[in-house]
């Protein structure tokens, strides 16, 4: 695996992901040749833009899957942190304010998961599946049920504008993607994140400050939800408080298919992304062959199985001989 | 419209000249309103005519709802709550065609007269039934749509797509039914090229309107079935900077879709009258709590709002609650 890294330079971590990694370019290379118009210029950039939030959304649910946590209220603090966002900048705010506002929500409900989570020993399914429930009714609350519009103009060029041909919206997450991997692969607290999924208990003995790091976990999985949120109110010019319904959903998934384990101490951005980019390119083809939208869905849960089958496979066969 | 009135005052007389079945005062009636989902501008508007009709009639109403138009089973929860309190009647919009119906026969046969209002059910069993006649919307909508094609391409031809918020729903299929039915009777140059569903989320109709966008690039017009559909189809076109080449009409109205249209993104808006479903739902809700006997079926009725007739009334008050004025036969 390290003679393959280095001789391709690129991040791949098992045959898992190198496997999702050439599925995606053979979905690729098969819509471009059955699909009108798959590879021009107009449809990728579609397919970045289309890629680009559930990305950074899934970025943040891979930190806390890393640790063997889980994060769904990351949907529901999508839509809060727009619906905040849309709401402050309509109140007049200042633009950089308001999105700073947004995305201390995020923060703030990151900390609430990961305090409940460590500090009072709330498993983290539970107190994030509230989340779901809760933060999406704060958001109508804010809203009063209905959707924000008359933005400045600034969003919506912002949302569909290009910056030397490469969709605003995707630099972002190309941003984004790259300082998390950094954290991750990098840093010392990216090898502490991973260290705890392995075995809470053995990086605890290390001296490692789980509480600290699982907090951080969940403050990143947090403002990188209600970055997602903002890049989607840009997307949409619209602040809707029903926005981002399933994308905790699309989020673990992009970052299962990407390789990480519900287990824990696997996992990264480059997979995830990969994963996102996949789910997007099949929605996209679905569309251009003409597919019915239910097949795509059977086939896309199909796909989530299949590659946790082939991860399973591979997990027994390299585990103690 | 005339018509409606003409009944709201007899049912009125009818309860006033004594042959009430209840002995309650009217004013301790609280009349629960059940729509499809509070998160909308639709839904809004017909809270605020069961308000206006409550307040004209000195009576309450409980405002309910599910958080998401696809959550049959919350609404189901709603209506049987509201029955376990045996209220003097009910106005419900029902989520989807097959599963309400069980529970709004158990409601009728419990002895509680139910109103249907906005889209139909698979059942006869209740009071009467408000609503647009879908079909006739949808037909009004191919109209539009041809015509704006006409004003922009020279003439009715071409590539057509359209986008259905959800499967099932009784009256996204039956103005589906209709746009389709006005298109091949009335315009057989103009093709439906594509039709897709776009699950009520904005960003699902923007993803499949730019991918129909991509796979049709000489498409001439979208039809959006409401208004989740019609704000995604609306900034797939803004974004593709297509307003003079791609024509759009929505239905139903919200602040994004107006926005559309005054910047001519979209083309004309099928609006329908939920605030009246709203007024004469608890109006009628009431009557027949006090035995009047209802016509089984009324159509509220629709209109084309485009840029040009934005500002006045009717299209006013159909866009803003607050603006709406009822007909000169009440006064107001």
């Amino acid at each position: 695996m390290t003679a393959l890294r280095e001789r391709f330079g690129l991040r791949i971590e098992s045959l898992l992901q190198l496997f999702v990694f050439f599925l995606t370019a053979l979905v690729w290379v098969g819509l471009a040749i059955f699909a009108p118009r798959f590879l021009t210029a107009h449809n990728i950039t579609n397919i970045l833009r289309q890629v680009s939030i559930v990305s950074v959304i899934a970025f943040g649910e891979l930190f806390a899957i890393i640790i063997a946590g889980i994060d769904l209220s990351v949907g529901s603090l999508a839509a809060l942190s727009g619906v905040v966002l849309a709401a402050t900048v309509a109140a007049g705010a200042p633009l950089a304010f308001s999105i700073l506002a947004g995305l201390a929500v995020g923060a703030a409900v990151g900390l609430v998961n990961g305090i409940g989570t460590f500090r009072l020993g709330i498993p983290a399914f539970i107190i994030t599946l509230a989340g779901l429930e809760a933060y999406r009714g704060v958001a109508l609350l804010v809203s009063g049920g209905l959707s924000i519009a008359n933005l400045p103009p600034g969003f919506a060029d912002f949302g569909s504008s290009v910056t030397l041909d490469v969709p605003n919206l995707f630099i972002v997450t190309l941003v984004v993607g790259l300082v998390a991997d950094f954290v991750l692969r990098r840093t010392r607290t990216g090898r502490y994140l991973y260290a705890i999924g392995s075995s809470e208990e053995a990086a605890r003995r290390a001296g490692i400050s789980v509480g600290a790091v699982t907090i951080l976990a969940y403050v990143v999985s947090g403002v990188l939800a209600g970055l997602g949120g903002e890049l989607l109110v840009a997307r949409l010019a619209v602040g809707s408080p029903t926005a981002a319904m399933g994308y905790e959903l699309q989020a673990i998934a992009a970052a299962v298919v990407g390789g990480a384990s519900l287990f824990g101490g696997r996992g990264s951005i480059f997979g995830t992304f990969i994963g996102a980019l996949l789910f997007a390119t099949i929605a996209n083809g679905a569309n251009l062959l003409g597919i019915d939208p239910f097949w795509e869905m059977v086939a896309e849960g199909v796909l989530i199985a299949f590659v946790v089958y082939i991860d399973n496979v591979q997990k027994k066969r390299y585990a103690g001989g | 419209m005339k018509r409606i009135f003409t009944l709201l005052a007899l049912a009125a007389f009818m309860a006033g000249s004594g042959m009430a079945q209840n002995a309650a005062p009217v004013s301790s009636l609280e009349i629960p309103v059940i729509v499809k989902a509070t998160n909308s501008q639709y839904w809004q508007y017909v809270f605020a005519g069961a308000k206006a009709a409550a307040k004209d009639l000195g009576i309450k109403v409980q405002t309910l709802g599910a958080a998401a138009e696809s959550d049959v089973a919350q609404q189901i929860s709603i209506l049987e709550d509201a029955v376990t309190k045996n209220p003097p009647a009910i106005v419900i919009a029902p989520t989807a065609f097959d599963p309400l119906a069980g529970p709004i026969e158990k409601a009728t046969k419990a002895g509680i007269p139910v109103i249907v209002i906005d889209s139909s059910v698979n059942t006869n069993s209740y009071a009467s039934f408000l609503s647009t006649d879908n079909e006739a919307a949808g037909r009004l909508a191919a109209d539009r749509l041809a015509s704006a094609i006409k004003a922009k391409t020279g003439s009715e031809a071409g590539q057509v797509a359209y986008l259905t918020a959800l499967p099932n729903v009784g009256s996204l299929t039956a103005r589906d039914k209709g746009f389709n039915e006005e298109m091949a009777s009335k315009y057989p140059n103009i093709k439906i090229v594509d039709h897709r569903f776009g699950n009520n989320d904005p960003a699902k109709a923007l993803s499949n309107a730019s991918d129909i966008l991509t796979k049709y690039p000489d498409l001439v017009g979208i039809f959006a079935d409401n208004n989740m559909m019609g704000d995604g189809a609306g900034r797939a076109v803004q974004e593709n900077q297509l307003q003079g080449k791609v024509s759009v009409v929505a239905f139903d109205t919200d602040d994004q879709e107006i926005s559309f249209l005054k910047s001519g993104v979209i083309d004309a808006l099928i609006v329908q009258d939920p605030y009246m479903m709203g007024y004469a739902g608890v109006w009628y809700a009431a009557a027949a709590h006090f035995g009047a006997h209802l016509p089984k079926n009324l159509d509220t009725g629709v209109s084309a709002v485009t840029k040009d007739n934005l500002d006045k009334q009717p299209a006013v008050g159909l866009l803003d609650a607050s603006k709406r004025r009822l007909t000169p036969f009440l006064g107001q």
